[in-house]
């Protein structure tokens, strides 16, 4: 009886984490940079932490937003020439983080039927490649720092 | 010819010879890079959509900042945009933080996909002052390789880049390109002459200070 209740009790322990943080992980501050009207593209970021001992990564993104497809993105700058690569997945190592920014990675969310205005609020599922998913609330707002600084407050 | 004729011809060839031979003033800039001697632009056939003709008789009279990019670009534009619009929020703010307001300058390297009504639509919502000009890809690409612009298409297939000419782009694949390019930021004076880069990354108060300290030297 007493095992069973330390199960029990273990399970739902175990439960409960994982309704909190599934598979160990935390996303901080998910934002999408605003932009124009016409924009034929927007992009998510956040800081994603890896609190477990195994490495994950984020193997496709969903969006209640209506638009063509998600995409992920790594921006990189070579000999002065910014390139921007698509990406199959976006990995988290383990004990550590990941942070999506401008100049480096980000999620893409390509072909919105509507620009979302500054202030709104955009849902976001992130899948995992041990398939756990994450739904997120990102807010739209301006941005423009990139390369090296935290996340701007505008 | 009388002694004081030849005095006043000698005085004035020595003020015209003085101001000939002056040194270029010292500048301390944070950011940008002067270009000695000032590159003379080759006149370019653009399009502004408010404008029409955008050439190089339109950038005489205004210092402006030419920035390369295109409305699809996932995340250096936007960035870059947002960038200069803080720079000339500043600006307004505080007018005296410059001699002169400069015109941004957004050229889409993408005619293919950017029309000008649409990029001037995209480039406006940055700052209502910028200008999104455009034209036939020739135009662009002969203005973005004299001003040193770098830019290439890039197609990617399942994770992968393709290296392609362009009979070989796999039938839906025509507009999926990407476009790498430089970030690099160049300012053109009032002569039309190129005058300095700031190279990425661009912070808008460093640009103000350094476009102030060049204006004033200029």
């Amino acid at each position: 009886m007493k095992k069973f209740m330390n199960h029990s009790f273990c399970a739902l322990f175990l439960f409960i984490s994982f309704a909190a943080q599934a598979n160990d992980i935390t996303i901080i501050d998910p934002w999408v940079r605003a932009a124009p009207p016409n924009a034929p593209a927007l992009a998510a970021f956040m800081q994603i932490e890896n609190h477990s001992g195994n490495a994950v990564s984020i193997v496709e993104v969903r969006t209640s937003l209506a638009i063509d497809h998600t995409e992920l993105h790594r921006t990189q700058m070579k000999d002065g020439v910014m390139k921007m690569i698509p990406q199959q997945v976006i990995p988290v190592a383990a004990g550590s983080n990941t942070i999506l920014k401008p100049g480096s990675w980000h999620i893409m969310l390509i072909k919105p039927v509507e620009v979302p205005a500054i202030g709104d609020m955009v849902e976001l599922t992130l899948v995992f490649d041990d398939g756990v998913e994450k739904t997120i609330r990102a807010h739209v707002r301006k941005g423009m720092k990139m390369m090296g600084s935290g996340h701007d407050h505008n | 010819m009388t002694t004081t004729k030849l005095s006043i011809v000698i005085l004035c060839l020595g003020l015209l010879l003085s101001g000939c031979n002056k040194q270029p003033e010292k500048l301390t800039l944070e950011s940008a890079m002067l270009l000695p001697g000032g590159k003379q632009l080759n006149d370019f056939n653009l399009i502004h959509f408010g404008q029409g003709e955008f050439t190089l008789d339109s950038i005489k009279d205004d210092w402006s900042l030419f920035f390369f990019g295109y409305t699809r670009c996932p995340d250096v534009c936007p960035t870059e945009l947002f960038t200069l619009a803080e720079m000339m929020n500043k600006i307004e703010a505080n007018p005296a933080a410059v001699k002169a307001v400069p015109q941004v300058v957004f050229v889409s390297v993408d005619p293919q996909q950017d029309s000008p009504e649409a990029l001037q639509k995209y480039a406006g919502y940055y700052h209502k002052s910028f200008k999104g000009v455009t034209g036939e890809q020739e135009e662009v690409n002969k203005l973005a390789a004299h001003i040193g612009i770098f830019h290439e298409r890039v197609y990617h297939l399942n994770g992968k880049v393709l290296v392609l000419q362009d009979d070989q782009i796999p039938a839906g694949l025509e507009n999926s390109y990407l476009v790498n390019h430089s970030a690099t930021i160049i300012l053109t004076n009032p002569e039309g002459n190129m005058h300095a880069v700031f190279s990425a990354p661009h912070d808008p108060e460093v640009m103000i200070r350094d476009l102030a300290a060049i204006q004033q030297a200029w």
